[in-house]
C-alpha cells in the first residue's frame, strides 16, 4: 500500500434539531465537504467511532447526554480522541465556552451561526486536522524508502491478528532480505546501497496488492503483511515480488548491478502454535533462512513445522485445505 | 425583574404583522431548505400552542431553544430574537402572563413567514 494522506472532508453534526443539520449541510456542501448527522449524543459517539469523521460539530444543549459529556467521552475513546470538536452553542456565555475548550474542543460557534464564520472555522479546524494526520503518518514511515516502518508494522500485525482470530480469516506474513547486501555496500558504497534499498522498496510497493502492508523492517530487511490471504496466495505474491527484484537493474558508475532477494512466507492457518505476533514472525523468519540456505533468490513457505521451497507451482503445496499428506 | 428589550411584558395589543421573508431566499444553496423550514412552521406553531395550553413548560422551552438556534440561520433573525425572549422567560421562571405574551408574539411572527416561491 502506498501511504498517502487524503484531504480531511467528513464532518459529523451532533445536534437534536434536524433544521440545524440541513442548515449545516447546505452551508458546507459548497465547500466540498461531506456532512453526516446524528440527533442524539450516544448515537453520535457510535457514529464517530464507526465513520471516523475529520471534524465534529457538537451541540451543547443535547437532550439526555449533554454536549459536554459527549465531548468528554469522545476525548477519552482511543478511536475518536484525535477528531477535532467544534461546539455549537446557543448561549454565548463565557463559562460554557471555557468549559468546552477545557474539555478538548478546538473552537465554538454560536447559534444562529453566520455562514461565512462557520465555513472559516470549519476550514481552520480541517487544516489543523490535516497537519495532525500528516504528523501521525510521518511517525509511521521509513525515511529512506517511504514505506511503513517497523513500529507501524508491529502495530498492524497485532491488530490484524485480532481481526484474523475474530473472523477466522487467514493472515500471511512475508519477510524479505536483500541478498549479499553487505557486499553491495562494500563494493559500491553506502550511497549506492541506499539506492538499491529504495529500488527494491519501489518494486515491492509496485508489485504488492493494494491491501498489502509493505514495510521496511530494518537494515536490508522488509516485511509484508497480507490480510485475508492464505499461504498459497501469499506464495504467488511473493514469487511476483521475487522476480520483480531479480529483473531490476542498478547502474553503478561503470557497470550494471543485479540484486536479488530471499523470501520467507508464513500464514496463520499453517501455524501449529497459538496466533501470537512472535509465532508468525518466527515462522516467516525460519522460512527466510531456509531460502538463504538454499542459495538465495527464492521463496520458502513455513507449513506446520515444515519448510517448503516454492517453485511458483501450486502443486508443490498440495491441496488447499491442508488435509493432504505432505 | 428586568424588562425585555424586545418585548416588554406590558404590551398587550399586538399589531397585525407584515409578511416576513427569508434573507436567504435568493441564495440557491439555501432556497430548498428555507422552503422546507417555512412549510414546517404551521406544525411548529401547533406544537407551541398545545404545549402552552397544557402548561408543558419544559417542552415549550425546548421548542423555543431550537427555533432560536435555527431561525437566524434560515434568514429569519426575528424568529431567533423572539424565541430567545421566550426561552429566557421560561428559564427565569417568569409568570404565566409574560410567557404567554412572548409565545403569542413568536407564533404571530411564525405565521407571517412567507414560503418562498409559493
Amino acid at each position: 500500500m502506498n501511504p498517502e494522506v487524503p484531504n480531511p472532508n467528513r464532518v459529523l453534526v451532533i445536534d437534536d434539531s434536524e433544521s440545524i443539520h440541513k442548515l449545516v449541510i447546505a452551508r458546507l456542501r459548497p465547500e466540498g465537504l461531506e456532512v453526516i448527522g446524528e440527533v442524539d449524543g450516544e448515537r453520535g459517539i457510535e457514529r464517530a467511532v464507526a465513520d471516523q469523521p475529520d471534524l465534529i460539530l457538537l451541540d451543547i444543549g443535547l437532550p439526555n447526554v449533554d454536549g459536554f459529556e459527549v465531548c468528554r467521552r469522545l476525548k477519552e475513546h482511543p478511536a475518536t480522541r484525535g477528531i477535532p470538536v467544534i461546539f455549537l452553542t446557543g448561549t454565548a456565555d463565557t463559562e460554557s465556552k471555557v468549559r468546552g475548550l477545557d474539555l478538548g474542543a478546538v473552537d465554538y460557534v454560536t447559534k444562529p451561526f453566520d455562514q461565512v464564520e462557520l465555513r472559516a472555522r470549519v476550514r481552520a479546524a480541517l487544516r489543523a486536522k490535516r497537519l495532525q494526520d500528516i504528523l501521525e503518518q510521518q511517525s509511521h514511515l521509513d525515511g529512506l524508502t517511504g514505506l511503513w516502518n517497523r513500529r507501524y508494522l508491529d502495530q498492524r500485525l497485532e491488530s490484524e491478528l485480532n481481526v484474523a482470530r475474530r473472523y477466522g480469516r487467514p493472515l500471511s506474513l512475508v519477510l524479505v532480505d536483500v541478498d549479499h547486501f553487505k557486499r553491495v555496500n562494500d563494493d559500491y558504497g553506502h550511497l549506492f546501497g541506499d539506492i538499491v534499498l529504495q529500488g527494491i522498496a519501489e518494486g515491492l510497493r509496485a508489485y504488492a496488492r493494494r491491501s498489502d502492508i509493505v514495510a521496511r523492517y530494518g537494515g536490508e530487511e522488509f516485511a509484508i503483511l497480507l490480510t485475508d490471504t492464505n499461504l498459497r496466495s501469499a506464495m504467488y505474491v511473493s514469487e511476483r515480488l521475487r522476480s520483480s527484484a531479480e529483473s531490476r537493474h542498478f547502474e553503478a558508475r561503470t557497470e550494471v548491478v543485479n540484486v536479488t532477494a530471499s523470501f520467507g512466507v508464513a500464514c496463520t492457518e499453517d501455524l501449529a502454535a497459538e496466533l501470537a505476533p512472535e509465532a508468525l514472525l518466527k515462522a516467516a523468519d525460519l522460512a527466510l533462512y531456509a531460502s538463504k540456505d538454499a542459495g538465495r533468490n527464492c521463496v520458502h513457505l513455513y507449513r506446520t513445522g515444515e519448510l517448503i521451497l516454492s517453485t511458483g507451482n501450486p502443486l508443490a503445496l498440495g491441496s488447499s485445505d491442508g488435509s493432504e499428506n505432505r | 425583574m428586568k424588562e425585555d428589550r424586545f418585548f416588554p411584558s406590558s404590551v398587550e395589543v399586538r399589531p397585525a404583522m407584515a409578511s416576513i421573508r427569508s434573507a436567504y431566499e435568493n441564495d440557491s444553496d439555501m432556497l430548498e431548505i428555507v422552503r422546507e423550514f417555512a412549510n414546517e412552521l404551521p406544525a411548529r406553531i401547533a406544537k407551541l400552542e398545545s404545549h402552552l395550553a397544557a402548561g408543558e413548560m419544559r417542552e415549550l422551552q425546548t421548542l423555543a431553544h431550537q427555533l432560536k438556534g435555527a431561525g437566524g440561520g434560515y434568514g429569519f433573525p426575528q424568529i431567533t430574537e423572539l424565541a430567545a425572549s421566550l426561552e429566557s422567560a421560561l428559564k427565569q421562571g417568569m409568570d404565566e402572563a409574560a410567557v404567554k405574551d412572548r409565545a403569542h408574539a413568536l407564533c404571530d411572527t411564525l405565521r407571517s413567514v412567507v414560503v418562498p416561491g409559493a
